[in-house]
């Protein structure tokens, strides 16, 4: 954990709310103009950890430190850091412009009245809000709302900011379109971003990194291909929602699970024992179909029409549903026989085992 | 089809009138048809023992012309002025901590309960209440002997101008408090943060934030006390010592001696204050906005 002066580092970051630890140890290096995601479940304790870092809630113990200078007992806006909360927060009594110039205009020392308008104009041509400055927030749409409340804490040059869930109260167009914006913006400027989310897609097709964040502890910190390719623990395979994990225990060269003793690729050190499969690397076959590389019976159950992609979903012996991902550029749409029975095949390079 | 949609439409239109029937009956009756009876009054004849419908401007001009009625015209306002800034002064802080500051719904609904418990007794017992309180012999001038602060008793804490403001701002504060801790509760307190964030400090963030985003609240507030504080007349009956007379005071005395259209000229005088006032109000915030 080096700690310099051209990073934002958290060192054992603990919360705690009576008995429960939202927040275990958690220490973190943020590197210098990069685009973190933060990963996790619904209460794993990501917003609490983007409120700790703000400085709107007292870590019990740890510290956080923003380019060599420690913060963790300073107000939240002396610490350089810029936090868009997930509804926006935006002040509903003020037009755009006042509402983006506000953190200049009530600064301790605000600049003068023509450098106020200078920077309020740069920064709403900069996220495409130029010609909108008169409006009130009630006049514009989510996703120009989305931009005034990035206007309005860029305008105070943070070298950090935190984005909690910052799409999630946007539709979905908006919200594809919207991650892109938000990657461009944060690469002219150069800047930091701490983007907290609980969708696997936006965290992986956001993150330079992304960190995977599970009951309070950081199960794991890595590039998204990596995440992708080997995540940490079976939890973290289970987040990605591109595996299917299943229980059982590790056998000499074999994993032991209820289907038969399973060959596999790769093994990732894990306290917990599981072994996972990528839904785009299983192939259906009939029951009577040969053997080949790793294997087990299923039934078939239902299936979901995704447009580029079609999920299958089958059960195994114990009820267990394992899901089988056929993308529709590799060919047309094959359909199963209800309750059929069939076999799902893998190589055993395609898996891995934790363990 | 078009037929039909135009059927259910009318159906619907005449349901909904329906609902405001009983209503709009009443108001006509009861407001605007009384109404239009103070002001056709006011221009009748009254003489010493009796009033007929000849209309004249004698009513309107004793009233003009007499230094009594229009002093206690002064009266009514200065003292609506200082209750409604007493009861500004008061109720504003006390509806920022029900209202902002205490973070659980269930405390800040139990503090606004306590604050209208003092409405379970009726009106006269809480004004009257306040003479064993305030008088020569009453608790404070009591308590002030005996700390040794006073030696001889205060008379002017009651049967004085000061006593009918304290009586009054007690009873009225409440109905500042209620709107302005109801504006308060729904500031999304996210924004509070954004703004802490952005740098403003304490001060700046109630100017600019707070205040104006539960200025709705207070002109409602502002409202129900002025409405209510300038028709009063009992607060002053019980608690002035006849020294102070508002206009209600005039209504009740002129109403009491049969004089009608006398009693009537007030009643429209204060109607009409009443109605600029509000209208004044109304002019400072856009409720429509708000509600």
């Amino acid at each position: 954990m080096a700690e310099t002066i051209s990073n934002i580092s958290l060192a054992g970051v603990t919360k705690r709310y009576g008995d429960v630890t939202a927040l275990d140890r958690v220490s973190l290096v943020l590197d210098k103009n990069e685009y973190v995601s933060l990963l996790g479940p619904s209460g794993s304790g990501k917003t609490t950890l983007l409120r700790v870092i703000a400085g709107f809630e007292r870590p019990d113990a740890g510290t956080v430190t923003v380019f060599g200078r420690d913060v963790t007992h300073l107000a939240p806006h002396k610490r350089g850091i810029g936090f868009v909360f997930q509804n926006f927060a935006l002040f509903p009594h003020l037009s755009v412009y006042d509402n983006v110039a506000f953190g200049l205009a009530n600064a301790d020392t605000p600049p003068s009245a023509d450098a106020i308008r200078r920077r309020v104009t740069e920064i709403v041509r900069l996220v495409g809000l130029a010609g909108l400055e008169g409006r009130d927030i009630g006049q514009i749409s989510g996703g120009q709302r989305q931009r005034v409340a990035l206007a309005r804490t860029l305008v105070t040059e943070p070298r950090l900011i935190l984005l909690d869930e910052p799409l999630g109260a946007l539709d979905a167009n908006l919200r594809m379109r919207m991650r892109d914006e938000l990657r461009h913006i944060r690469e002219r400027l150069g800047v930091t971003f701490l983007h907290v989310t609980g969708s696997e897609t936006e965290a992986l097709a956001m993150g330079d990194r992304v960190v995977v964040l599970d009951r309070g502890a950081i199960a794991q910190f890595a590039s998204p291909e990596a995440i992708m390719n080997s995540p940490a623990n079976p939890n973290v395979a289970r987040f990605l929602n591109r595996y299917n994990v299943l229980s059982g225990k590790m056998r000499g060269d074999t994993f032991a699970t209820a289907y038969g003793d399973l060959a596999y690729g790769k093994r990732i050190e894990s306290r917990d024992a599981a072994y996972g499969v990528r839904y785009d690397r299983i192939a259906v076959v009939e029951e009577t179909a040969p053997s080949a590389g790793v294997e087990i019976p299923v039934t078939f159950v239902a299936s979901e029409y995704l447009g580029s992609a079609v999920m299958y979903f089958f059960e195994a012996a114990d009820g267990h549903i394992l899901e089988v991902e056929h993308h529709l550029g590799k060919g047309r749409m094959p359909e199963y026989r209800s309750r059929g029975k069939y076999k799902l095949q893998w190589k055993s390079e395609d898996s891995i085992v934790f363990g | 089809m078009a037929e039909h949609t135009d059927t259910a439409e009318r159906t619907k239109n005449r349901t909904a009138y329906w609902l405001i029937a009983p209503g709009a009956v009443w108001m006509t009756l009861f407001l605007a048809v009384p109404i239009l009876m103070i002001v056709y009054v006011s221009f009748w004849t009254q003489t010493t023992f009796k009033i007929e419908p000849i209309l004249t401007l004698a009513s309107w001009k004793q009233f003009f012309a007499s230094e009594t009625y229009i002093g206690s015209l002064f009266t009514t306002i200065r003292l609506w002025l200082i209750v409604l800034a007493a009861t500004f002064v008061l109720g504003y802080p006390t509806a920022l901590f029900v209202g902002l500051f205490v973070k659980s719904k269930t405390i800040s609904t139990v503090l606004l309960v306590i604050c209208v418990i003092p409405f379970w007794t009726s009106f006269l017992i809480r004004v009257l209440a306040w003479r064993p309180m305030l008088g020569k012999e009453g608790a404070i001038n009591i308590l002030l002997q005996k700390a040794g602060l006073i030696s001889a008793p205060i008379e002017a804490l009651l049967f004085s101008e000061l006593s009918v403001v304290i009586g009054m701002t007690q009873i009225y504060v409440v109905f500042m408090v209620g709107p302005i801790a109801f504006m308060l509760s729904r500031i999304d307190r996210n924004i509070i943060e954004a703004a802490r964030d952005l740098g403003a400090s304490f001060w700046r963030i109630f100017f600019k934030i707070i205040l104006p985003l539960s200025l709705p609240g207070v002109i409602v507030g502002a409202i129900f006390v002025s409405v209510m504080v300038l028709g009063e007349f009992a607060t002053t009956a019980a608690l002035s010592g006849r020294k102070v007379n508002l206009l209600g005071n005039i209504i009740v005395t002129q109403v009491g001696s049969l004089k009608w259209a006398l009693a009537s000229v007030v009643g429209v005088i204060l109607t009409v204050i009443m109605g600029l006032v509000i209208a004044g109000f109304l002019r400072v915030v856009d409720l429509k906005k708000e509600l």
